[in-house]
């Protein structure tokens, strides 16, 4: 009972109405960025599909009328445009266009010569950004028309279409992908793709947990201290233990509320943002779930458990942790400060699982790596994934060595005299140094 | 009167400096006993480890018959401790605050909410209690943790400089409270206070404290007679020189 209200007044504490606010907002904002990265995409598989072609027949002549029509006939909404000269800015302004075909004059005679007629291009560059500037107009309307005149050469030269495309085509590529003793005939990249959108929420989710809950607890404690409710609290009739499982827990409760509103922000921002989105309308995608599968690297119910417990761990030790630092802080300024280890910590492995398999680093940096217990959580699923169990099991064994031995000196802390006598001025004077100068005065 | 506190010898040793030495002294049923002494001369550690947030090098000090080596749990459900410049929960209101510390006391809903009342009857905060503590002048939170401080009937009261940063007038009116609830409800009060003036008016009996010895105990009068003083500043005055010159 006593124990509840202790937990009851450190969620209140944490759950605030500031806290909620920024959590909407951080998920308002994904999903926002989100939304507009997926509604580029849809603008773009929609064009794909239904390319609209500018072009401006400069030759006028029947062949390019019939490949004009071609373009047509392949369902593209094509507009025609009467131009002149190589003002290009202006010939896009005054059409009120963004991408204009150009078929020049004497295209058509070049052809008939047999030698390599040349086609005009012009694009509106608007911006920087990646999604502005996919337009699939121009480009389409060039394949179409490179075929048309291919087809009309090998006409005039009595190939056949077969015989073309072998020409165009002459191999078949069977990609094939291996993961240890398993293959299956599927390319490398369609397996990235479809795992990326996993592999890459969880570090960032893994990230932002340990900074978020060590800061909450390291606030939770270094404000008790600095306002001196901790001696009020501790000189109660509760034990110390259950104090600082109180704040523990309340920690770990909003932890996971981060979590899942993370997930859910994320999901739907990597969602959006993911080439997995392009290719799952575009191209067809059945038989990679079935690859993963033969491959081996799907994950069960059972190893999902085991990514849960790590990432459990990590957000226990961390709690741990920020006990100690907490206990160390007795101004403002170092509690925002004492925080940096953790962020070091944790900053290491989360950049290098970004880029790197770290089972591929040389040894010694390797041993450094895993040595942060933070790197096996970063690291879980891709092992689990490959096969790494061995490397997987020692690492969940290292963070529940690591978990008990901070516990072990966080509590010894927090039942001793120090978590009132040490302190780790890192910032301004602390209260207790500055009222005694005051007093000497 | 019976003895609410005997404290025997307590030390307190930190790696280089002696901070408490041997110190012993008692306190009666609705007595009130003051700690008087200069800065650095260990009233702060001595009512630390009689709050049980410090762990004595030596020596002990029993509280309604619970030893604070040994049962410091027990200790705590008859003292109360009110750290000097201590702050409150500011996004908490006044109630909720006084609520939450009686139920970390009592588990019985009854009981905690006769605590809440008899606390909103001391403090005397009235309609402000529904607001939140973080909006309270420093005099207000001060009377609100004095009222936390003696809500649950504590059998000992440990008040570190209990009016420390107040006006006069929220002063006056403090020391009437602890007055009156050592007279009326017996409860019994161990103050520490630089402010002389306030001792020679609240308390029953008062100990000398310099660099952590507990120099001369005894009632104001007494001590007065004793050092030829007209008040408790000479008093103390003489004390701390005496003891450097000896």
């Amino acid at each position: 009972m006593k124990f509840i209200n202790l937990l009851q007044k450190e969620l209140k504490e944490l759950i605030n109405a500031q806290m909620i606010a920024s959590l909407v907002l951080i998920m308002a904002i994904l999903m926002f960025v989100g939304n507009i990265t997926q509604n580029a995409i849809d603008d773009t598989i929609e064009e794909n599909n239904n390319p609209k072609i500018n072009i401006s027949d400069r030759d006028d002549t029947d062949f390019t009328k019939s490949l004009i029509e071609t373009l047509r006939s392949t369902g593209a909404e094509v507009k025609e445009f009467d131009t002149e000269g190589d003002g290009y800015a202006d010939i896009l302004k005054n059409n009120d266009i963004k991408n204009l075909v150009i078929l020049p004059e004497g295209l058509t005679e070049t052809i008939e010569k047999n030698e390599r007629p040349q086609i005009i291009t012009v694009s509106r560059m608007t911006s920087a950004a990646a999604m502005s500037n996919i337009s699939t107009g121009n480009s389409g309307a060039v394949e179409l028309i490179q075929k048309s005149i291919a087809d009309t050469i090998a006409e005039s030269s009595g190939i056949t279409t077969e015989e073309l495309e072998l020409i165009e085509n002459p191999i078949t590529l069977q990609d094939n992908t291996v993961v240890d003793d398993k293959s299956a005939e599927i390319s490398v990249n369609s397996i990235v793709n479809k795992v990326m959108m996993q592999n890459t929420i969880l570090p960032i989710i893994v990230f932002l947990l340990i900074m978020m809950t060590s800061q909450s607890l390291i606030s939770s404690i270094s404000n008790e201290k600095i306002d001196k409710t901790l001696e009020t609290l501790l000189s109660s009739p509760v034990s110390r233990t259950s104090i600082i499982t109180a704040k523990m827990l309340a920690a770990a409760v909003v932890a996971l509320i981060n979590a899942a509103a993370f997930m859910v922000g994320f999901s739907k921002f990597l969602k959006g943002a993911s080439a997995d989105a392009i290719s799952g309308v575009v191209s067809d995608t059945m038989g990679v779930d079935e690859a993963i599968e033969q491959l081996g690297l799907s994950l069960s119910v059972g190893d999902y458990i085991l990514v849960g417990l790590q990432l459990f761990l990590t957000i226990m030790i961390c709690l741990s942790v920020s006990i100690m630092l907490g206990a160390l802080v007795n101004d403002t300024k170092s509690s925002q400060t004492v925080i940096m280890p953790i962020i070091i910590l944790a900053m290491v492995p989360y950049i290098i699982s970004m880029i790197s398999d770290i089972n591929t680093l040389p040894m010694a940096i390797r041993i450094i790596v895993y040595a942060i217990p933070f790197t096996h959580t970063f690291s879980g699923i891709s092992n689990l994934m490959f096969g790494n169990n061995t490397i997987f099991i020692c690492g969940l064994i290292y963070q529940i060595v690591i978990f008990f031995v901070c516990m072990f000196f966080a509590l010894r802390l927090f039942n001793s005299d120090k978590i009132l006598t040490i302190s780790l001025n890192l910032g301004a004077k602390s209260k207790y140094n500055r009222k005694k100068e005051k007093t000497k005065d | 009167m019976e003895k609410v506190l005997e404290v025997k010898g307590l030390t307190k040793q930190y790696t280089k400096v002696l901070a408490v030495d041997n110190v012993s002294f008692d306190i009666g049923e609705g007595e009130i006993f003051a700690l008087i002494g200069p800065n650095g001369a260990g009233k702060t550690t001595t009512i630390r480890m009689i709050s049980t947030l410090l762990k004595s090098t030596s020596g002990d000090a029993v509280i309604a018959g619970y030893s604070i080596n040994k049962e410091p749990e027990k200790v705590r459900e008859y003292i109360t401790y009110l750290p000097d410049e201590a702050g409150a929960y500011k996004n908490m209101t006044g109630t909720n605050y006084l609520k939450f510390m009686a139920g970390l006391f009592y588990t019985d809903p009854n009981k905690i909410i006769e605590c809440v009342n008899r606390a909103k009857e001391i403090c005397g905060l009235g309609e402000r209690l529904n607001d939140k503590i973080g909006s309270y002048s420093r005099g207000m939170i001060r009377k609100l943790l004095l009222s936390r401080a003696v809500m649950t009937k504590p059998k000992l009261a440990i008040l570190d400089e209990p009016t420390s940063g107040l006006d006069v007038l929220n002063a006056i009116e403090i020391r009437k409270m602890i007055k009156k609830l050592a007279s009326e409800e017996k409860m019994s009060f161990l103050l520490s206070s630089h402010n002389m003036l306030e001792i020679e008016f609240v308390s029953d009996r008062v100990g000398i404290i310099a660099k952590g010895h507990l120099m001369v105990t005894g009632t104001g009068e007494e001590l007065k007679q004793r050092y030829n003083a007209l008040n408790l500043e000479e008093v103390f005055e003489r004390v701390v020189i005496e003891n450097e010159i000896h």
